[in-house]
């Protein structure tokens, strides 16, 4: 099972490796073929490494070191990867989802210029976050970290003649460089302490820490887990993002990176439980992020930015189900989700692709009547996000509600917030669904731009994700039936204050498909038919439409203050001083040039009398000291 | 213990052809006798190898003047063929004269 996880993770490495050796002398068709097999090899390697795990039990984890990575005294890290039941499941959704999506992008890049560089990409992106996953200790998964987030701004920045995708890759950059140095941080004092980055003894070092320690290095851990995972308050880079293509949307911001942060919390848990008052910020920064996101989302009208917020607000349900302590639950809705949010954006692809890069929502009534398979799946998976039985979403996002539940008062209000965004999950989705597949006169400009639904490759990817956002989630159903729970436990178990009694989860089931059901009909009477006006609240409708001003007032905090100190620092030190003194250096340094150019006679005999004298003076020098 | 004169004496010996042949350098122009009097110096150098070598009672000093001897041939060598080209070209044969590399 070790050959299965170092096959998963060299085999995406390989293929962009040899796309980008291979240049010109292969095709762009089979850079995208070479791309989806490599990735799919991989998808092999998990299945591989999770039958394996799975027959020698799920307790059975096993590190593989290749060679020691770095060595400095007595810290030493090797190169290793790590086969246990967190990281194969990562596994299996990331090269799972992540070769579907590449396999779908054969068609959606067909004809783009740089076919090659993009799949080259892809399966770097894919490797960097099979090695943030599988990476044996925490020093290899802030590398994988870091290389997710290179790659994805490679990829956001991938059409480079558009300003706008320059400056949305830059952004996301940024971000999650923020978190990036939290984390680090927060490795510099585990190191500090435990002199070690393996999992194993830094989680045990955790519990010998003062409370202060052990509150910082958590906090350390979670800004990074938000800036990768897009929460509250370092999320504005996620909407922006959906300038690249859209499979990378698919890929980077709904299946595999941004879910990186709950991988985080579930892997590093045992710190978070020292830490407790952390991992409850954490969940209410989830419970933050699901209603605001979910907000937002209801007056945007780019198709990719509302799926974008919807991602957002997906995350932080996963954030609170980890925060509250059911890390089993905040994976089981990664899973889950990144079936149906894969599929959302696929679809999404498709309409977009037809109308040959349109965005705009209302520009799309009546597609669905052109498009049916499309408006199928995209149906299948807005009902999975939305939580109804029986679609996927329906057992994952109900598990985290009921589980907060149970959590003493502070529990019951994530609760409340949890139920309030099922309800605007509801409504943002099927006003999406409604506005964009419902019925209406189909639009000449539709009509002449349309390209049908798309090539096999395409159309295939698309429909395997709608079954899976269909049956994905029967696999577990708490609390009576709970494989997902059971596999995880060995490594990421359960708090006891997270495991609700069934009443508790039947009430959260209902209540939550009560509201979402009221979103999705409240949609319908707002957008369905167009038979109720939608209601004007101009103040609130600008506010949300400019995302609550995050933007404006990082642009007023942070970049104002220092372009302004920039300015200055400019006006008042480097022209006059700086700039000034050059002239004046080389002028000096001219005349001392001069100056010792009259030693240099060019004869011979100074030059020995120098080296004489010299030696004479040592000599006396040396004597004179002794 | 070894007979005949004490290590000083050969020191000295030593130092006084060091000084000569640093004169020569210093004072002579014609670059015959510079290389003459640089042959000097360095044989006061092997003088004092070789008379710290039997002081010491081991080899390794007389080694040393063996490579300083094998040194100074090649350094010969070319500092002879560098007098033949001067003359052959009708320069001045005065050091002082050849200083085109001045700065």
């Amino acid at each position: 099972m070790i050959a299965g996880a170092w096959l998963c993770l060299c085999a995406p490495l390989a293929g962009a490796l040899a796309i980008t050796g291979a240049g010109e002398r292969i095709s762009r068709r089979n850079a995208g073929w070479l791309s989806t097999a490599s990735v799919f090899v991989a998808f092999g390697g998990a299945v591989w490494s999770f039958l394996g795990l799975r027959s020698h039990g799920s307790e059975h984890g096993v590190i593989s070191t290749a060679w020691t990575w770095l060595e400095s005294g007595k810290f030493h890290v090797g190169l290793s990867v790590l086969v246990d039941p967190l990281s194969t499941m990562m596994m299996l959704i990331v090269s799972g989802v992540g070769g579907l999506i590449v396999l779908y992008s054969i068609g959606y890049m067909d004809g783009d210029d740089e076919e090659r560089r993009y799949f080259a990409y892809m399966s770097l992106f894919v490797f960097s976050m099979l090695l943030l996953v599988q990476g044996g200790n925490l020093l290899l998964l802030l590398a994988g970290w870091g290389l997710v987030g290179l790659s994805s701004y490679l990829l956001i920045g991938f059409w480079h003649e558009r300003p706008s995708a320059v400056a949305a890759a830059k952004k996301a950059f940024v971000m999650n460089a923020i978190g990036d140095a939290t984390m680090a941080l927060a490795f510099f004092v585990l190191i500090a302490h435990s002199n070690s980055l393996e999992f194993t003894t830094s989680f045990a070092t955790a519990g010998h820490l003062s409370s202060t320690t052990v509150n910082l290095v958590a906090l350390g851990l979670l800004g990074g887990a938000a800036a990768k995972s897009a929460q509250i308050p370092l999320h504005t880079w996620l909407p922006d993002a959906m300038e690249g293509p859209t499979p990378v949307s698919a890929l980077i911001h709904a299946a595999t990176m941004v879910t990186a942060g709950v991988y985080l919390i579930a892997r590093t848990h045992p710190i978070f439980e020292q830490a407790r008052t952390v991992e409850l910020v954490a969940a209410g920064m989830g419970a933050l992020t699901l209603l605001v996101a979910g907000l937002i989302a209801l007056v945007q009208v780019d198709i990719k930015r509302v799926i974008a917020y919807s991602t957002m607000s997906q995350i932080g349900y996963m954030f609170l189900g980890a925060g509250v302590g059911t890390y089993a639950g905040g994976m089981f809705h990664l899973m889950t989700h990144a079936f149906f949010k894969a599929l959302l954006f696929m679809a999404a692809g498709l309409v977009i692709h037809a109308l040959s890069g349109e965005q705009d929502i209302r520009k799309m009534r009546g597609i669905g009547t052109l498009m049916p398979w499309t408006r199928w799946a995209f149906l299948a998976g807005a009902l999975a996000l939305v939580g109804l039985p029986p679609f996927s979403g329906f057992f994952s996002k109900d598990a985290i509600i009921a589980a907060a539940l149970h959590d003493h008062w502070y529990g019951v209000v994530l609760a409340v917030a949890a139920l309030g965004g099922a309800f605007l999950t509801g409504l943002y989705t099927f006003r999406l669904y409604f506005i964009v597949f419902g019925h209406g006169q189909v639009s000449d400009a539709i009509d002449g731009s349309h390209h049908g639904e798309g090539p096999k490759t395409m159309l295939v990817p698309v429909g395997i994700l709608a079954v899976l956002a269909v049956v994905g989630g029967w696999i577990q159903l708490s609390p009576w039936w709970h494989p997902v729970t059971s596999w995880l436990s060995p490594v990421a178990a359960t708090l006891g204050v997270a495991e609700p009694p069934k009443s508790q989860e039947v009430l959260a089931s209902v209540l939550a498909v009560a509201l979402g059901l009221a979103g999705v009909a409240l949609a319908y009477a707002l957008y369905g038919q167009n038979r109720l006006a939608v209601p004007r609240l101009p103040g609130v409708q600008r506010a949300l439409e400019h995302k609550l001003y995050f933007d404006e007032a990082y642009d007023a905090l942070f970049f104002r203050p220092a372009a302004a100190l920039a300015g200055v620092l400019r006006r008042d030190f480097e022209e006059p001083i700086v700039l000034a003194s050059g002239p004046d250096l080389g002028e000096g340094a001219l005349e001392a040039g001069a100056g010792v150019r009259r030693l240099q006679t060019g004869l011979l005999r100074t030059y020995v009398f120098f080296l004489g004298t010299g030696m004479a003076v040592l000599a006396i020098v040396f004597l004179a000291v002794r | 213990m070894l007979q005949g004169p004490g290590i000083v004496w050969y020191l000295g010996i030593a130092a006084f052809l060091f000084a000569i042949g640093a004169l020569g350098v210093l004072i002579r122009r014609n670059p015959l006798i510079v290389l003459l009097s640089l042959e000097i110096m360095l044989n006061g150098g092997n003088l004092a190898l070789i008379a710290f070598a039997r002081h010491a009672g081991n080899g390794a000093g007389q080694i040393f003047a063996l490579a300083v001897m094998a040194v100074a041939a090649s350094e010969v060598c070319v500092g002879l063929g560098l007098v033949v080209a001067l003359h052959r070209r009708r320069l001045a044969m005065d050091v002082d004269q050849l200083s085109e590399l001045r700065g």
